[in-house]
């Protein structure tokens, strides 16, 4: 009993936390006999666990925060100034433009409402909307040649969250996790954060885990009590009344084992009674930001109404990387970004509400030390036409989508700080220069993880997939810290 | 509803079996042999690029021991008796070879070979003079216990022997005599013949308990615990036994049990969508029947395997074809992806033969055939061509290259009466169509002349000769005019409810036409009337006119008074201009008609009513079946490395060789319309001689009885397998089941009416210690209750199930965070959820009817253990995860379902909180509390009372008791005693 390949019923209840590990296997294992002979091969399937495992080389980052930003933030506006655009202002556009919807289009340029000044050191342009974001300018990397593709959004979705255009893949977050395990076996490895006001494009399929293994599926934080499903009780069931509940069914199952003496399975199943209290509390721990200084609060906006709901999530997010999660994801609500119309008052209440949270994010986590194997990612999956949509006077007026040259911003765990990478045209309609494909951002990203992209497959009908699933993904050496 | 937490945790994938093997003569160094020790190593490891299919790289074969001495470019591989001269040896220690990090061999089977070639090298017998393409299977893979002919074995003679009921008791009884004492020594002292018995019979509380479970896989009622409990007679036990194996929901269990081994989903798999697969449950339905008629196993076998065949090419269909057809979806059931767009056809089709040939083989031959796909097998006498030759009794039927889609091989059940009803209903709803479409033309020709009156009179013939025109038939001005006039141009049968739409405007329209025509009239005949006028008068009469009547002079009064009919006035128009007063009329009558129309109303009317009429008829209900196409023979080929593309030598249809009763199959039986080769091969494996078929289903049956089998891995009764513990009870027990005419029902009451099985499981801990694994059978052992279940269970205790029978599956849906739980999908374009759809009862049916969608298993399965369809599953693992114990304390399921557990108490159990508590533990855990337990849980609830308030003041003092009733049955649900069975 004392040889070192004997499993003890705790280090087996621990393994079984997140594991599949069966007991039996204790038992199996103490008859040392066994041990003599040679260990089968993994003919009838394999084992799956959030447990870290090391990755293919030395990794850079070690989790991740992304901000989705659903609908299609206007780069153009924001982080991608066009001056050619204001100059051209109303007039026909020169080229050809690919819309998605024909119905509101028009080809008259539309130059932007707000003005673009340089910031930081880096001196990289951003518009007076994101007064937050750019504070933080020397700290992230503005990469605006992004592209899908693909100009509606379930697909470009897809593309940007799971490798591909078609729903039912496995999403970014599960990639990570089944690659790596997380740092914890108290919260969940993968974290999904929805808008309170509502699911994004897609649903659900936004952290789904497709066919790989239901483990890597993302664990939603909701807006409303229970936060995280049955990680904690319904708000009638807490406090006493739990702790009475499992007073009382530890009474019962003690009860039960005082029958079964020496029942390894029934005496785990009362430890994993004890663990999933543990898990409870590390859930509501790691949920409460009230240990936070009045500081962090502010520096989040969690003081001011427009910005409280946002600083608060990505204060949560920091909180659960700083506590082994592996990915956090945060979702705006359904088509927050989508600004078809009326882009003059959408576009700037969009921006307060996220804008002071997410330049947070990075300086929180920069000031404790984690931004440097932290990842933080600003994004959504597309962005907009230089041209008026919906041409019906300057309070009405949008634009359509553009998945052909995109921005979004990347910081931390080796991506490149400060500046900007590729360009799109001189309207910014198409990227033109150091074109980052989504399948270019994913190789990148997961080989700052330490992951070789080609290499991280998962076995399927005979084949092997991966999220790039044979797309052409390169790993673009000018998004990274050299 | 059921909330679970499948983030945490996944058990879609059956476990590794960790578990190791004991080679034949470990530990006799002396006299390892090539043939037993050595040669299952290479084979495993080295084979492949050292003698197999021709590859010899770097010159070496190591498939004999002769080749192997003789060695290879590098020279001799081994030089016997001298271990530290063998380059075999050293290549491998260093770890060279196999070559890969991964492919090591273990430092136990380096040993061997060391010791091998230490005592000489020697072999079991002279080897092969030549080896052929095929390999060549030792005498000691040929001996393998499983491949041995099946006879009934005598039975053993037990001196003394206690307590054993019936046969199965002696087998038992005869091997525990080998049990080892426990690590306490004291109390299991091995002289000792107590020692060896068999535990004491349960009590009757217990034993109710476990029978129902293990046959129905529900809780016995109370009214079914007391009448057992007060039935003192010698038969109870035996009648009990009948009692269940007579209850519809004994099909439900053990259909659920096949369907596993079968891979039964509700999808297709294999591509990201995974769209649902509607006609499955059909076979699901199929085997819950079979297992309630105790539908004799060999033809429940023959019908899964070649239910078509035994149908023929008739079309009439009987109700016992189309039971036949709808068995054949046992080989329909594998993953299957050739019914999606941008799949491989050809990898998708092969794939599914590959995942069929892997249901079939772990199902009925406990052998992995499937790992011989693109290879010899490892470690099982099963070569690369015997797969293949296996591969061709299903050919016929799935024809890669001829092949039919999940949609084109659908049966339709329909009888002649039901096409005949359709012909009616349908002809019915076509002359309602026919109707309105009548109705429709009528409204597009009156839209149309309503139209014209809006348009410049000279236009109105060109115009609708242009829209009567036929589009292409159109002239360049005919088209321009239409253009001109799109309000003409688009009236549609499609469009006349934009018409609709717009009636006030329109009748606006017309009527501010007439209002411009009349004037038009007036002044013209105005214009008449003057005329008539003399010349020299005119021109007053004509000042007169234009000045406004009040303003008139007295002169121009009476002037106008004297030529009365120049002052026309639409009334005068009548006599004056008869044609004009006809052409008011048609507007009047046009505004008027389109201020009563309701074309949008009126069309609707028709159109509800053939819809109505179309609703009436009979669904046409489909099988997914698998027929043979008459006539078709194509030709197997092996393919190199299992490819599809690199097609080898032909083979013909034939078990596996080293099966010496596997003979070859004809390869076109001529008595029957399709080549016969599935017919043939079944009932080859029913005929009573098989050496495997009847021991791997007598094994299973014996598993779900006793939570492990005689032979504990049920797939794979090959080397990777694990041996039986007792292989003349399985035996004894594969014989009864043959000669009982494959009643599977006779093999539970053989069981059940064992000792064995009425154990108790209560016993002392040394004995665990000594037997962990209860492989020696001295007491029950003390089973987690399934997923299914577990779900079953939790509805049944608490009142809500719903018994009913078969039928479409119970859908299940994403909720708003992604976990599968119970309801109809209703999305919208962007996924987001709309309105629920109520389910009613349905929600409350047994869990084998809930869909099993292969991308979405119900959380609450998911979580324990439900078994992963890629493609089927042998044995469901038995976890022991946080996750379990999160969903139990805290999901809405287990919220919810304690609720309508305390509900029930309420309304069964009277008013008296004491009688509430006493039914709980009744219906949670099958027997009566102890006073101590009542007096417990009757203060529990006390404090949970309290507690209930102080969470939240407004919860009135009732609610708060119905609350802590409910935590009460909260715990009973989530506590081992419920979800364990002793």
């Amino acid at each position: 009993m004392t040889s070192n390949q004997t499993v003890t019923r705790r280090e087996f209840v621990k393994a079984g936390a997140f594991s599949l590990a069966p007991l039996a296997l204790a038992s199996l294992l103490k008859d040392r006999q066994l041990l003599a002979g040679p260990i089968k091969p993994n003919v009838h399937g394999q084992r799956f666990t959030l447990e870290p495992r090391p990755p293919h080389h030395e990794p850079q980052a070690h989790a991740m925060i992304s901000l989705f930003m659903q609908g299609g933030p206007s780069q153009v506006d924001l982080l991608d100034p066009k001056p050619i655009l204001t100059r051209m202002d109303g007039q026909k556009f020169p080229g050809k433009i690919k819309y998605d919807d024909v119905g509101g289009a028009s080809s008259k340029i539309l130059g932007s409402f707000w003005k673009f000044s340089k910031h930081g050191q880096c001196g990289t342009e951003v518009s007076e909307l994101l007064p937050h974001t750019a504070g933080i300018v020397d700290d992230i990397l503005v990469i605006r040649s992004m592209r899908t593709g693909v100009n509606n959004h379930g697909q470009s979705i897809h593309a940007m969250n799971s490798g591909r255009t078609q729903r039912g893949r496995p999403s970014l977050g599960s990639w990570l996790t089944y690659g790596l395990g997380a740092e914890t076996d108290e919260l969940p490895a993968f974290v999904a954060m929805r808008d309170p006001a509502g699911l994004p494009v897609e649903g659900v399929l936004n952290w789904s885990n497709g066919w790989l293994p239901s483990l890597f599926q993302g664990t939603v934080i909701r807006a409303r009590e229970p936060r995280i499903l049955n990680l904690e009780p319904p708000a009638r069931l807490r406090g006493d009344v739990q702790r009475n509940y499992l007073a009382y069914l530890d009474r019962l199952n003690q009860q039960q084992l005082d029958r079964f003496p020496e029942n390894t399975d029934l005496a785990a199943r009362i430890s994993n009674f004890e663990l999933a209290a543990r898990m409870q509390g590390a859930a509501r721990e790691a949920l409460d930001i009230s240990q936070e200084t009045k500081a962090t609060h502010e520096l989040y906006g969690l003081h001011e109404k427009e910005t409280q709901e946002y600083g608060r999530r990505c204060l949560i997010a920091r909180r659960m990387v700083e506590r082994g999660v592996r990915f956090v994801q945060l979702f705006t609500k359904n088509q927050y970004w989508d600004h078809h119309g009326s882009i003059l008052t959408a576009l700037p209440a969009t921006c307060r509400k996220t804008d002071r949270g997410a330049a947070a994010l990075v300086t929180d986590l920069k000031q404790r030390g984690m931004l440097d194997t932290t990842i933080v990612h600003w994004g959504g999956e597309m962005g907009r036409l230089p041209v008026i949509q919906n041409d019906a006077g300057r309070a009405k007026v949008g634009r359509d989508h553009n998945t052909y040259g995109f921005t979004m911003w990347v910081a931390g765990g080796g991506f490149r700080r400060g500046g900007t990478y590729g360009a799109t045209d001189e309207f910014g309609h198409h990227a033109v220069e150091d074109i980052v494909n989504h399948f270019d951002y994913h190789a990148t990203l997961l080989h700052l993880f330490g992951l070789d992209a080609k290499q991280l497959v998962f076995k399927r009908n005979g084949r092997e997939e991966s999220l790039l699933s044979e797309q052409p993904g390169k790993i673009q050496p000018g998004l990274m810290q050299a | 509803m059921m909330q679970a937490f499948t983030q945490l945790v996944q058990s879609t994938v059956p476990l590794v079996l960790l578990a190791v093997v004991v080679s034949p003569a470990a530990g006799d160094a002396e006299a390892r042999t090539y043939e037993t020790d050595v040669r299952p190593i290479l084979k495993a490891h080295c084979f492949q690029c050292h003698g197999e299919g021709g590859e010899k790289e770097g010159g070496l074969d190591v498939r004999l021991r002769r080749m192997i001495v003789a060695g290879g470019e590098s020279g001799a591989a081994i030089v016997p008796g001298q271990p530290n001269e063998s380059l075999l040896l050293e290549r491998i220690r260093s770890g060279e070879m196999p070559p890969g990090e991964d492919r090591r061999l273990t430092p136990h089977d380096i040993t061997v070979i060391q010791q091998w070639i230490a005592g000489g090298a020697t072999t079991a017998r002279a080897e092969p003079e030549a080896l052929g393409d095929e390999p060549i299977f030792t005498e000691e893979e040929r001996n393998w216990w499983s491949f041995q002919p099946l006879l009934r074995p005598s039975l053993p003679h037990v001196p003394n022997a206690e307590r054993t009921a019936n046969v199965v008791d002696l087998f038992l009884a005869a091997r525990m005599r080998e049990l080892p004492p426990g690590e306490g020594g004291a109390a299991f002292d091995p002289s000792s013949r107590r020692a060896h018995a068999f535990a004491p019979r349960a009590n009757p509380s217990t034993l109710l308990r476990r029978a129902s479970f293990d046959l129905l896989g529900l809780p016995p009622t109370p009214a079914e615990s007391s009448a057992f409990a007060a039935d003192l007679g010698a038969d109870a036990w035996p009648r009990l036994i009948d009692r269940l194996l007579a209850s519809p929901h004994y099909g439900e269990r053990w259909g659920r049990f096949w369907l596993d081994v079968a891979g039964y989903a509700d999808s297709e798999g294999y591509t990201d969508e995974d769209v649902v697969r509607p006609h499955a449950f059909r076979f699901r339905d199929y085997v819950i029947a079979a297992f309630n008629a105790d539908k004799p196993f060999d033809q429940f076998i023959i019908e899964q395997l070649a239910g078509d065949e035994l149908v023929g090419a008739d079309s009439t269909l009987t109700a016992d074809a189309i039971e036949k057809l709808t068995a054949t979806g046992f080989l329909r059931m594998a993953p299957d992806g050739t019914a999606a767009g941008g799949v491989d056809q050809s990898l998708a089709r092969n794939q599914v033969m590959a995942d069929t040939i892997q249901i079939v083989g772990t199902s009925l031959l406990g052998l992995t055939v499937n790992c011989a796909q693109c290879h010899d097998h490892r470690y099982d006498p099963i070569s690369h061509a015997d797969y293949y030759r296996f591969r061709a009794i299903f050919e016929p039927a799935l024809d890669w290259k001829n092949w039919k889609t999940p949609p084109a091989r659908q049966v339709s059940l329909y009888t002649e009466a039901d096409r005949a009803t359709r012909a009616r209903l349908e002809a019915e709803a076509q002359q309602v169509d026919a109707e309105r479409k009548a109705v429709a033309a009528n409204y597009i020709a009156r839209t149309i002349e309503q139209e014209l009156l809006l348009v410049a009179d000279a236009l109105r013939d060109d115009l609708r000769q242009a829209y009567q025109t036929a589009a292409a038939e159109r002239t360049a001005e005919q088209k321009k005019l239409l253009g001109d006039h799109p309000s003409i141009a688009n009236i549609s049968e499609g469009a006349l409810y934009l018409y609709d739409r717009r009636r006030d405007a329109r009748v606006r329209d017309i009527e501010s036409k007439r209002a411009e025509k009349l004037q038009q009239f007036i002044v013209a005949a105005t214009a008449r009337e003057l005329a008539k006028v003399p010349d020299e008068l005119r021109s007053q009469v004509q000042s007169a006119l234009e000045i406004e009547v009040a303003r008139r002079s007295p002169e121009q009064t009476s002037l106008l008074a004297a030529y009365p009919t120049v002052t026309v006035t639409e009334a005068a128009l009548a006599s004056l201009d008869p044609a004009a007063t006809a052409e008011l009329a048609v507007y009047t009558e046009a505004a008027d008609e389109v201020r009563k129309s309701r074309i949008k109303q009126h069309l609707q009317e028709f159109s509800d009513k053939a819809a109505g009429i179309r609703k009436s008829i009979p669904p046409e209900p489909f099988v997914r079946a698998l027929r043979e196409a008459a006539g078709a023979v194509p030709p197997t080929f092996v393919f190199h490395r299992g490819d599809h593309g690199q097609p080898k030598q032909q083979v013909l249809p034939a078990g596996l060789s080293v099966l010496e009763t596997d003979a070859a199959i004809d390869a076109n039986d001529p008595l029957l319309p399709t080549t016969g080769r599935r017919l043939r091969y079944a009932r080859h494996l029913t005929a009573g001689r098989h050496p495997l078929v009847a021991r791997v289903i007598a094994n299973r049956i014996w598993m779900h009885h006793f939570g492990r089998g005689l032979v504990n891995s049920p797939g794979d009764f090959g080397v990777l397998g694990e041996r039986p513990s007792h292989p003349q009870l399985l035996d004894w027990l594969a014989v009864e089941l043959i000669e009982s005419g494959w009643s599977v029902k006779h093999l539970h009451r053989l069981i059940m009416a064992s000792h064995a099985y009425q154990q108790t499981s209560e016993v002392d801990a040394s004995l665990v210690d000594a037997d962990p694994d209860n492989t020696f059978y001295a007491r029950q052992s003390v089973r987690r209750l399934d997923g299914d279940a577990l779900r079953d269970a939790v509805l049944a205790v608490s009142g809500k199930l719903h018994h009913r029978l078969y039928g479409e599956p119970v859908p299940v849906m994403e909720d708003e965070v992604g976990q599968i739980v119970i309801g109809r999908e209703n999305l919208d374009g962007e996924r987001k959820p709309t309105k629920p759809i109520p389910l009613g009862g349905e929600a409350f049916r047994r869990s084998v009817y809930v869909q099993a969608r292969r991308s979405r298993p119900l959380a609450v399965f998911d979580v324990f253990d439900a078994p992963a369809m890629t493609p089927n599953c042998d044995r469901r693992a038995t976890s022991n995860v946080a996750p379990q114990s999160l969903l139990l304390m805290n999901s809405e399921f287990a919220a919810a379902f304690s609720l309508h557990f305390a509900e029930r108490l309420g309304a069964d159990a009277g008013s008296e909180l004491r009688d509430q508590v006493a039914l709980g533990w009744q219906l949670a855990y099958g027997s009566p509390p102890q006073e101590g337990d009542l007096e417990a849980a009757l203060s529990f609830v006390e404090s949970q009372s309290e507690a209930m308030q102080g969470n939240a003041a407004e919860t009135l003092p009732e609610a708060a008791k119905v609350q802590a009733l409910a935590s009460y049955c909260h715990a009973l649900l989530s506590s081992n005693r419920f979800l364990y069975v002793e």
